[in-house]
């Protein structure tokens, strides 16, 4: 599992963990995101339980597991969140921030000793330290029930699947090229996005953060002007389509 | 069944559920003997002297069937807290295996530390679970005697039929019932003992 600092701030840091060797070619790859403030740690979807045992030492090369206090998931779904069950045994007392719309259903990853602490629809503030972040409602986009995470000091928004694309496994971190970019994002965006009006909603509560980097749960991170040209194809793009 | 082989930790999983499943069985045969039984002493009682003896097999019959229901019910209350240590089981295994592979990856202190919490955390769940199967085992080994002396009965029971006058054949046709039963029960009984066996040469 590669890892990339993103982010080096006063108070805190953020770490990004992808790009993982030892998985195998028939799960999607993803992205998994890592802030560090003074004396905690919080894991944002931290992934399919495939991948465990990967980023486990990924995190183990940057912090104590005493200090990892927080799991965010942004959604119910396996690849963000079903290595729950081995997590709940190696930092029990860990809280996981995730949509109440899906407690019950995320619960079925096996979760005995951590704490679930419903975010409700409206989204809520999160403070770690002396850093505060936000969760941002994105309902919809793909799941019903669905969170970003806005972190305002770093200027980064981590967008779960809203800006993946499906890339290939040895793929660059940032968006180089958006034009080309967008060629692998589309199928994503057409296929698992649901609902145009969501869309709409999301792209008008965006446009009011500052962004300087945008950062997915699948392939590239966009960084300055590739957020805004994001939010510009985005807005264009018909999403809710079988065949496209 | 290679797949078992490789993770015997599955294998716990996959016993719990074949037993379970055996207990079904069980439980219908039983249910239904106890009923002929008392079909079989209406029966009985009708043909009078003649099949005083086929009266008092019946109280038998109903007897043993009656503590047969019993324990497999009281097995079956404990299927849930079998498939809990099971899954417990299961659970652990999957961490030790996981952080094994992290071991691999980065030899981290820490990583160190929780995989010999979790290795002793399997150890315990195993212990707790071999307990439990134990106890399992002497309760169909229970079980299994009495459909020894079922089947000894049902050969009793079908020489008092034959004296039973014009009842001879109806009752008969209940000894012959009782032997096919305890033969089927007898049989659910092997297949858990076996099951049970195989998983104790996997532990091994
Ligand atoms: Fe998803
Ligand atoms: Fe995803």
């Amino acid at each position: 599992m590669k890892s990339t600092d993103l982010y080096q701030g006063k108070h805190h840091k953020w770490i990004v963990f992808g790009r993982d060797q030892g998985k195998s070619e028939k799960i999607i790859d993803t992205n998994q995101y890592m802030i560090v403030t003074n004396q905690q740690t919080m894991l944002l979807d931290p992934g399919g339980i495939e991948l465990f045992s990967a980023m486990l030492a990924g995190i183990l090369s940057h912090t104590e597991l005493d200090k990892v206090t927080t799991l965010f998931a942004s959604h119910q779904d396996p690849d963000i969140i079903s290595s729950l069950g081995l997590w709940d045994k190696t930092i029990p007392k860990a809280k996981l921030y995730a949509p109440w719309l899906w407690e019950g259903f995320i619960r079925h990853f096996g979760m005995d000793n951590i704490e679930y602490k419903s975010i409700p629809d409206e989204g809520q503030e999160l403070r770690l330290d002396s850093v505060t972040f936000r969760f941002i409602p994105a309902h919809f986009l793909h799941s019903s029930g669905n969170f970003h995470v806005y972190d305002p000091e770093a200027k980064i928004l981590m967008s779960g699947d809203i800006g993946a694309a499906l890339e290939e496994p040895d793929a660059p971190m940032f968006v180089e090229d958006f034009a080309r970019h967008a060629d692998k994002m589309r199928y994503f965006h057409q296929r698992w996005m649901p609902s145009n009006s969501a869309k709409k909603n999301w792209i008008a509560r965006v446009r009011e953060l500052e962004i300087d980097m945008m950062a997915p749960q699948h392939g590239r991170i966009f960084k300055g002007e590739a957020v805004q040209e994001f939010l510009e194809w985005f807005d264009n793009l018909e999403v809710g389509i079988v065949n496209s | 069944m290679d797949s078992i082989r490789k993770h015997p930790e599955i294998k716990c999983f996959v016993t719990v559920a074949t037993i379970v499943a055996q207990l079904e069985v069980i439980l219908t045969e039983a249910k239904s003997l106890s009923l002929t039984s008392k079909n079989a002493r209406v029966v009985a009682i009708r043909a009078g002297e003649a099949a005083l003896g086929f009266k008092s097999i019946t109280n038998f019959i109903n007897e043993f069937s009656g503590r047969t229901i019993q324990t497999t019910e009281h097995i079956n209350l404990h299927a849930s807290q079998l498939f809990k240590l099971a899954l417990h089981h299961l659970r652990a295994s999957q961490l030790e295996q996981h952080l094994a592979k992290s071991l691999t990856i980065l030899d981290h202190p820490e990583s160190k530390k929780l995989y010999s919490v979790a290795a002793s955390h399997v150890k315990d769940a195993m212990v707790a679970l071999k307990h439990e199967l134990q106890n399992l085992q002497w309760q169909f080994e229970e079980i299994e005697q009495q459909m020894r002396a079922a089947e000894y009965i049902a050969v009793t029971s079908r020489v008092e039929a034959s004296q039973a006058g014009e009842f001879c054949a109806s009752l008969e046709s209940v000894s012959d019932y009782i032997s096919s039963a305890a033969m089927r029960i007898k049989g659910a009984i092997e297949t858990n003992l076996n099951t049970l066996d195989e998983l104790e040469r996997v532990f091994k």
